[in-house]
């Protein structure tokens, strides 16, 4: 990777660019210590209060387990110490507070809600989680510290794009139905959902082909009657982008990726041109496409007509929002306590689904509405995060990069949170860092990774345009 | 050498706009949040679908129920698990507090207030603190105002025929008795062992036992409509107490022609050529002299005045309510009637006129009650370790003035004690006490005998009961709802309190 900055030839020899393997200088990062040490002592507090209100004994619920967790964080703390990077320091911490809620939560939860076989040994919901935690933990930390340059990711967008389209029709073609959804890609002993990996995907060639084109997108005008719109050939990709969410409702049958996608994809577009029409138009041209897959697909439009009104059918389609809606009210303003709510009707949770679909719902029971404001909290935290990342970034492919990744989070949380709230229709998108799921665990710690390293002011300096590239043939002719 | 951001407007400030989109966004989220948690919490966490209440439902004592006298008539027992489940008094009382089941549910009142009886309810600001403490549940007993001996004595005057008697106080809207037959037993219901089989039996019975027919059933009110009507065309201005039309004694021979239908009456031999008004049709019930009243009223006050009396949604009121209608609504004339036929009909009750047997109640309380309409009500106290807590009288509004409401009782007590209406409604009468009442048959086209109706109070100047009987399908509403009337309404006055 560091081989493209000398490719590039024309930047002056770096003096010390740091390398992967290179010296290490160990950099202390105070303020992400003393973050996680607060993040540690809550998770403390969590479990003896989840202990307690289990058992009836003062204790900590699982001191293993959340030694495990703890014991990681510390790790991918002290790695980014010894690596010596100058990265964000509030990104960990953040993410660290929601994957430790989504532990107690797991450890909370029926244990035989999952069950997962690895070498003839048996992992129940909470282990499962912690594996996946852990190895996101992991993910997110190495990433922050090993990338380096972004050329792998800036110069093969349409590569990307291709295999996100791959992914898509690998989907559709091998794909297993669950529930009227096509979510989950099995090739042999591994299981996963692409869309959580499309998602970071789709941010990669948006931030690609946003920045190259920007400026024209920007600057140059088609009047179509009244609309002002830029050159017609450019909103190809918008077209294309169209497609693909759609594609996604037929393949997958599911609102929630499409909604996030296009959604992320319109956001990014004000941002990079700051044109209020090309999103309205993204929008009227969204609504028209669901408005047609609701009339085509039943599964649709039940889960419309369930957001419109579950009460009409409290016991079969609308039973599981309804039951949500039943735990944010027993969990009123301050929450029954971890452990103290969820009441189980013969063994199951009240909410079917509820490590996936619904964490956000337990977590307003027990914590109630205090805790569920501190969690969207956290969440605008890490927006706020990746899009002063990217606001700071070299140039626009970077800011256009952490812009995304940071809304891609945001946005993806507000969906499934709307969701849990009958704010908009349920969909099968996950909670990030609380869901119970590998792909959205390991997906979402590659964003986070992604934005560590984008956040580096040590980082290599961006490449220099190309020569003949749209921006220097639009530039030439601005100067002629 | 050019920058890609020397020539493009800086990111900043459109990701600006963006994060205040997504911050918006989410305060919408938390805004959510709040509304389910706090606004609509009380209303979601009592409800008998709650996950907390079924699963506390097991192993909680439920709260007693009482009837005004203090008589428990729903209380607790443990089976061989040391799971709890509910025995009843006696099977008079099933159509009003219904049963709680492990496996089939709840209904009635069990339904209505099984947050209280479980013991998870109270008021939100109190149960924010209450979760944090041992005790969790705090199950709450019932005070009904409903009179045992009064239920068990409308239950038995019905006997073996299917009906409904109600009974209230109308100076305050407590309701003291609320019969349905056939009844059917609860305790068995409740009670594990039995409930499967017991069940299937009602559920599969012709006779529709768990039917509770004094509110949920509707039915042709036939005459005992003729109040509403009265109301209507009193309390709108239509008509006065003094009003008499031309073309009645005339039209009694051959029937009233409007538009191309014969509305017809059978008291004229009584009557004949005198043009009747508010009193004397009541007495002989004349359906010319109420067609007539009903064409001038016109339909769309007429719906507007049942519709304060409670026609036309469910009823404020413990339990759950049929919807009473003076038309489907179908047609396009004022108030959604079809023609001038069907407004005619309507105001003798026929028609398209459906109505619960606790709605005529209602609306002959609101006569008794010199027009000021009480709402009905069961539960007076909520009584546990927390305290009591009474429910008090509500009014649900004045319907029409006190001199109207009075000219009406007058009416009502002329068809009772009048010369003539002694002979259509024979055996209404508490005796030593002026009785108001009107009765009905509701023809329902076809063969079949008609419904029997009765409407009624006692006694007539001070008014302490108000009473409502349906038989169905048992003929003539003056010789079978009105004796069963005057038993009860006797029993209460006499033997009662």
């Amino acid at each position: 990777m560091t081989a493209q900055a000398g490719r590039a030839g024309t930047s002056p020899a770096p003096r010390s660019l740091p390398r992967v393997l290179g010296p290490i200088r160990p950099r202390a990062r105070w303020q992400e210590l003393r973050l996680l040490l607060l993040v540690a002592l809550t998770l403390a507090i969590g479990s003896v209060s989840l202990g307690t209100a289990l058992t009836g004994e003062v204790g900590l619920h699982d001191p293993w387990g959340l030694g495990i967790y703890l014991a990681a964080l510390l790790g991918a703390h002290g790695a980014q110490v010894l690596a010596g990077r100058r990265t964000d320091q509030i990104l960990l911490p953040a993410v660290a507070m929601l994957g430790g809620l989504s532990l107690l939560l797991m450890e909370r939860l029926p244990q035989d809600l999952v069950i997962q076989r690895f070498f003839g040994t048996s992992f129940g919901l909470a282990e499962v989680q912690l594996i996946w935690l852990v190895g996101a933990i992991t993910v997110a930390a190495t990433l922050g510290i090993i990338v380096r340059s972004d050329s792998w990711l800036r110069r093969y967008k349409y590569t990307w794009a291709a295999v996100g389209v791959g992914l898509l029709l690998l989907t559709f073609v091998l794909g297993t139905e669950i529930n009227g959804q096509r979510l989950t890609l099995q090739i042999g002993p591994i299981s996963g959902q692409p869309s959580e990996l499309l998602k970071v995907i789709l941010v990669v060639f948006l931030a690609g082909y946003l920045s190259e084109n920007r400026a024209l997108l920007v600057e140059q005008d088609t009047r179509v009657g009244p609309l002002r719109l830029p050159p017609l050939p450019y909103l190809a990709p918008m077209v294309a982008m169209w497609a693909i969410a759609l594609g996604i409702v037929v393949v997958q049958r599911d609102l929630g990726a499409a909604l996030l996608f296009f959604g992320v994809f319109l956001a990014l577009l004000y941002a990079a041109t700051g044109r209020i029409s090309l999103v309205l138009i993204g929008l009227v041209l969204f609504l028209l496409g669901s408005a047609a897959m609701a009339n085509l697909f039943e599964h649709i439009r039940t889960r419309i007509d369930i957001w419109i009104d579950p009460f009409s059918d409290p016991l079969g389609a609308g039973y599981q929002v309804i039951q949500a809606l039943h735990a944010f009210a027993r969990g009123g303003l301050l929450g029954m306590g971890l452990g103290g709510g969820l009441p189980e009707i013969g063994g199951r949770p009240p909410i079917p689904e509820i490590h996936t679909d619904f964490p956000l719902a337990a977590l307003g029971e027990e914590l109630g509405i205090v805790g569920v404001v501190a969690i969207l909290g956290i969440y605008l935290v890490i927006v706020q995060r990746g899009l002063r990342i990217g606001v700071a970034a070299a140039d626009d492919y970077r800011s256009l990069l952490a812009i995304g990744l940071a809304l891609v989070i945001g946005i993806q949380a507000f969906i499934i949170a709307a969701g849990n709230l009958k704010v908009l229709p349920l969909t099968g998108v996950t909670l990030p860092f609380i869901s119970y799921g590998g792909s959205s665990l390991l997906a979402n710690a590659v964003v986070v990774g992604l934005l560590l390293a984008l956040s580096d002011k040590g980082v290599e300096p961006p490449p220099l345009p190309r020569p003949g590239s749209r921006w220097r043939r639009l530039t030439r002719r601005a100067a002629a | 050498m050019l920058g890609p951001t020397g020539a493009s407007p800086p990111l900043g400030p459109t990701t600006i706009h963006v994060a205040l989109l997504l911050s918006v966004a989410f305060a919408v989220l938390a805004g959510a949040a709040g509304y389910w948690g706090v606004v609509r919490a009380p209303e979601l966490a009592r409800s008998p679908d709650d996950a907390a209440v079924i699963a506390a439902s097991r192993t909680v004592p439920r709260g007693q129920i009482l009837d005004r006298d203090g008589t428990v008539l729903a209380s607790n027992e443990a089976d061989e698990n040391g799971e709890l489940y509910r025995v009843y008094l006696s099977p008079t009382i099933s159509q009003v507090i219904g049963y709680a089941s492990r496996i089939y549910g709840r209904a009635g009142l069990e339904r209505t207030f099984d947050a209280e009886l479980t013991g998870l309810a109270g008021d939100p600001l109190t149960d924010a603190f209450a979760k944090f403490g041992a005790q969790r549940y705090d199950p709450k007993d019932l005070t009904l105002s409903l009179s045992h001996d009064l239920q068990q004595a409308a239950v038995s005057a019905l006997g073996k025929r299917r009906g409904a008697v109600v009974m209230l106080d109308p100076r305050t809207g407590e309701v003291l008795a609320l019969a349905s037959t056939p009844t059917y037993n609860a305790s068995r219901l409740a009670n594990p062992a039995t409930a499967a089989a017991t069940f299937e039996a009602l559920r599969d019975s012709p006779a529709q036992p768990l039917l509770p027919r004094a509110t949920l059933g509707r039915y042709v009110p036939g005459s005992v409509f003729k109040i509403v009507t009265a109301i209507a065309g009193l309390g709108s201005g239509a008509i006065t107490a003094e009003t008499t039309y031309t073309e009645q004694p005339r039209a009694e021979r051959t029937g009233l022609l409007v538009e191309g239908f014969r509305v017809r009456d059978g008291h004229h031999p009584e009557t004949g050529s005198t043009a009747l008004d508010l009193i004397g049709a009541t007495e002989v019930s004349c359906n010319i002299w109420y067609s007539l009243t009903g064409l001038e009223t016109g339909g769309a006050a007429l719906v507007d005045y049942a519709g304060r009396m409670g026609f036309g949604a469910p009823l404020p009121f413990d339990l759950p309510t049929a919807i009473s209608q003076v038309t489907n609504g179908s047609g396009t004339d004022p108030g959604g009637f079809v023609d001038d036929v069907e407004l005619a009909n309507a105001s003798f009750g026929q028609a398209e006129t459906f109505v619960t047997p606790l709605q005529m109640a209602l609306v002959a309380a609101t006569v008794a009650n010199d027009g000021e309409l009480m709402r009905p009500w069961l539960v007076t106290a909520l009584s546990g370790a927390g305290g009591k807590r009474t429910i008090g009288p509500e009014s649900m509004g004045r319907m029409l003035s006190a001199t109207d409401a009075r000219a009406i009782n007058e009416a009502m007590v002329q068809a009772v004690e009048g010369p003539l209406g002694r002979r259509f409604t024979s055996g209404a009468k508490v005796s030593g006490v002026t009785t108001a009442g009107k009765s009905g048959t509701a023809e329902l086209g076809g063969s079949g005998e008609p419904h029997s109706w009765f409407i009624g109070f006692a006694p007539a100047d001070d008014p302490q009961v108000v009473i409502a009987v349906l038989v169905e399908q048992a003929g003539r509403g003056g010789e079978v709802a009105a004796p069963i009337a005057g038993r009860l309404m006797t029993r209460w006055l006499k033997g009662g309190e």
